[in-house]
């Protein structure tokens, strides 16, 4: 049995309190939210924090902000609550599929979304207990020096596997970072790095406290997520794409981002612009479809093989755009999801 | 699959075949496995009649199909997990004065409901209900041993253990109630809690006041039974791999939809038919009968243990890709399809009451039926478990080039054999032996017993 290792509690009441505590005890400490990604990680050693920060009596955290021109989600609103909130629809459907495509119920009860945004990367590599990470003596991305998936790279390769950053990037999300000296919006599709080590660009003494989500009049937007079971897994790779669709059918923005592909969601720019003031029917969504699986390049160090994974993403995009469009895709969702509530 | 292969060569419907080729009861096999009651014909015709499959095979749209396998497996191991000549299971049962009965037996509750049979049976024998019996089981402080929980043989060799002790029990109760109501012991019932006159039922006594005329008429009572399976006709070297005093069968079909651009496979709906002899405890054999279906799935299209070797200049072992649990999937409530239980019921002389196992047998055929499935909607065979979508796109690119569909080894692990038995079957004489079997020496096995009985 795996145990976690001793820490230290804290639980501040109010942001600026847990700013504080981050700035003061600099690396020591991690910040805790849902708890269903780190505490796991932590009975692997594989983060062994002195103190745990938890977020949730923060009570300005657990709130979603609604008004007709912006929304604020808190970091420690629950997947459970987005995915049951009946105001994540039309524009938001792509958040709300990732909501619900999480894990497992009892896991999306704990889950937060800022803690699905700052989900880990995962390798098969690096997610082993400590004896059989120290059996092949450690890699890259924790306490080693090769990075197995890939030995000859200098970067670590360990996937991107949050469901709710390729969906939020995909509808022009921001977050708002605190720290003690202040605070900073920036673009969720910048908030990450293409490498499994460093994925994410929060600094240590800063709090990831909200999404910020423009009023999305006129977008649609859908997520699809490949896994081998219809719950439990993480995705091994998804399609987020939005787009907004003028009264004539034509395209008039687009996104698209492909995630658990690599260290980061993958922002298919080009795939996305080749969209644009055409309308969505076969030729556009093809074109689109090949030009966004070949940013794909997913590697061997998740369930499934890597080449198909691959193969799946053209798929994936086809079905989505297929979804914005207004066709029924239900069957095909169901298929994949092995689940029809969506 | 084989037999799917086969059927198609000879243009056969493969449920025909099977049918054609089915043992019958009491047959011995060319093995020498001595069969008991036989009923794989019902499980296939039941199959086909209620999955519609004379509608349905090779008669769907593509990427849609259907497979069907059957399978036999042993009721229970017919040779001990470690030799020696004692009982494989046994039961002892105390009866109290206050109309107690307590059952104890080494076997172990695993979650496939041998608790229930234990209690089942002897409640049964001596008119009373499940929840009258007191239970110590998995304890061999307490109560004689069992084997254990494998090879699908407690409901066999604890329950006719049980079954012996409480025959035994009723037979001594019997005595001194007849003696008190002065009754044949012939036309004494046990039903309803009570002990009576069957041609005259108002004359009775309840169990306790039975109990406590036997304890006064003989001293406490206590009984005792145990089991062993009976010998088997196979004595050629391997011969004690398989035989068991009966078999249970299984016939499954499964229907498949497989996308022929991702080779993703989604399984809707599965038909399985299982011979069990007799449903001891019906909603407990539909439940092992779902929980191999289920456990059948995860073979066929998750479970593996997937290896790769770590560089020379580490050790070069071969280490796990995925050792976790996480990574070892099973199939969530997701996953799993409909499933559509018949348990086909003639109850065999050598189980208690008639029972046959229901503990490892209906996982078997799902495998292959789901291997014959995905043949029937897209036309590859996948000879290799588990069947995962990007096998089947790799054996649908040898389709579209013109090659062999399928996908799986290519040949046979390279092993150095030693020289085949030949054991000639019973219909040509033979005797159980091999003609070629080399001597062994047995005078281990003599030195072993000796220590036995000292």
């Amino acid at each position: 049995m795996m145990r976690l290792p001793l820490f230290e509690f804290r639980a501040p009441r109010a942001l600026e309190e847990a700013a504080r505590i981050l700035d003061g005890e600099g690396t020591a400490v991690m910040p805790l939210a849902g708890g269903t990604d780190l505490l796991p990680n932590m009975k692997r050693r594989q983060q062994v924090p002195r103190i745990l920060m938890s977020l949730r009596y923060i009570e300005d955290l657990n709130h979603v902000h609604w008004d007709h021109s912006a929304r604020r989600l808190g970091a420690c609103v629950t997947l459970a609550d987005i995915a049951a909130d009946a105001r994540f629809r039309n524009g938001l459907t792509a958040l709300r599929q990732a909501a619900s495509l999480v894990a497992t119920p009892h896991i999306r009860n704990m889950a937060t979304l800022g803690g699905n945004l700052c989900l880990d990367t995962r390798c098969n590599y690096y997610d082993q207990n400590y004896e059989w990470r120290k059996a092949i003596n450690f890699c890259l991305k924790k306490d080693g020096d090769t990075c197995w998936v890939a030995p000859g790279s200098p970067k670590c390769m360990a996937v991107s596997s949050t469901d709710a950053a390729p969906a939020l990037i995909a509808l022009g999300a921001r977050v708002r970072l605190v720290s003690r000296s202040g605070e900073r919006e920036v673009l969720l599709s910048d908030l990450y790095s293409n490498d499994g080590l460093n994925y994410i660009k929060r600094k240590s003494n800063e709090i990831l406290a909200e999404v910020l989500l423009d009023s999305l009049g006129g977008w649609k937007s859908a997520y699809w997520k490949l896994r081998r079971r219809g719950s439990f897994d993480f995705p091994v790779l998804s399609v987020a794409a939005a787009a907004r669709i003028s009264a004539s059918g034509g395209v008039e923005e687009a996104r698209i981002v492909i995630g658990s592909a690599a260290s980061l969601p993958l922002v298919a720019r080009e795939a996305a612009k080749s969209l644009v003031g055409r309308p969505l029917d076969a030729d556009s969504i093809r074109e689109a479809a090949v030009l966004a699986a070949r940013i794909a390049k997913p590697l061997d160090n998740t369930d499934f093989d890597m080449s198909w994974r691959k193969k799946v993403t053209g798929e994936f995009v086809t079905c989505a755009l297929l979804e914005l469009r207004g066709d029924d895709v239900r069957s095909k969702r169901e298929s994949f999801m092995r689940t029809s509530f969506l | 699959m084989q037999l799917d292969k086969i059927a198609e060569k000879l243009r056969f419907d493969p449920a025909d075949l099977r049918l054609s080729i089915a043992e019958s009861s009491n047959a011995v096999t060319a093995n020498f496995f001595r069969l008991s009651v036989v009923n794989l014909s019902e499980c296939i015709r039941r199959v086909v009649r209620i999955s519609d499959w004379k509608e349905k095979f090779r008669k769907m749209p593509e990427g849609r199909g259907v497979g069907l396998a059957c399978s036999a497996y042993l009721t229970g191991a017919g040779l001990p997990i470690y030799w020696n000549k004692m009982p494989h299971s046994g039961v002892h049962i105390k009866f109290d004065r206050g109309g107690g009965v307590a059952v104890f037996c080494g076997a172990t509750e695993i979650g496939q409901g041998s608790d229930d049979v234990l209690a089942g049976i002897v409640a049964e024998v001596l008119g009373l209900e499940t929840l009258d019996i007191r239970l110590y089981t998995g304890d061999t402080d307490l109560g004689p041993v069992d084997l254990g929980s494998y090879s699908s043989r407690v409901t066999i060799m604890a329950g006719n253990a049980a079954l012996e002790a409480a025959e035994r029990g009723r037979a001594i109760i019997t005595e001194a109630v007849a003696e008190k109501l002065e009754v044949q012991r012939e036309r004494l019932r046990f039903a309803d809690k009570r002990v009576f006159d069957s041609a005259a039922p108002e004359k009775g006594v309840t169990f306790r006041e039975a109990v406590c005329l036997a304890e006064a008429r003989f001293g406490t009572i206590g009984t005792m039974g145990s089991y062993t399976p009976p010998k088997s006709p196979a004595l050629y070297k391997g011969g004690g791999v398989g035989p068991s005093p009966t078999y249970s069968y299984t016939a499954a079909v499964v229907e498949v939809v497989v996308s022929p651009t991702t080779g993703w496979i989604n399984v809707p709906k599965i038909w399985i038919a299982h011979d069990i002899g007799r449903a001891l405890n019906p909603t407990l054999v539909r439940g092992q009968v779902e929980g191999s279906v289920y456990m059948g799935l995860g073979e066929a299209l998750m479970e593996e243990q997937d290896f790769r070797r770590l560089p020379k200049k580490m050790s070069h072992a071969l280490v796990h890709k995925f050792p976790s649990m996480l990574e070892y999937k099973s199939p969530t409530s997701l996953d799993m399809p409909e499933v559509v239980t018949e348990l086909i019921e003639e109850p065999d002389p050598r189980g208690p009451f008639g029972a046959k196992e229901v503990g490892q047998g209906p996982l078997l055929p799902i495998m292959p039926a789901v291997a014959n499935a995905v043949y029937d909607a897209v036309g590859v065979r996948i000879d290799e478990v588990p069947i995962t979508p990007e096998k089947i796109m790799k054996a649908l690119a040898e389709k579209k080039a013109g090659r062999e569909p399928r996908f799986g080894p290519n040949h046979f692990p390279d092993i150095a054999w030693p020289e085949a038995l030949r054991v000639p079957p019973p219909w040509e004489g033979g005797d159980g032996h091999a003609v070629n079997d080399v001597a062994r020496p047995s005078k281990r096995h003599a030195d072993k017993e000796k220590v036995l009985s000292s």
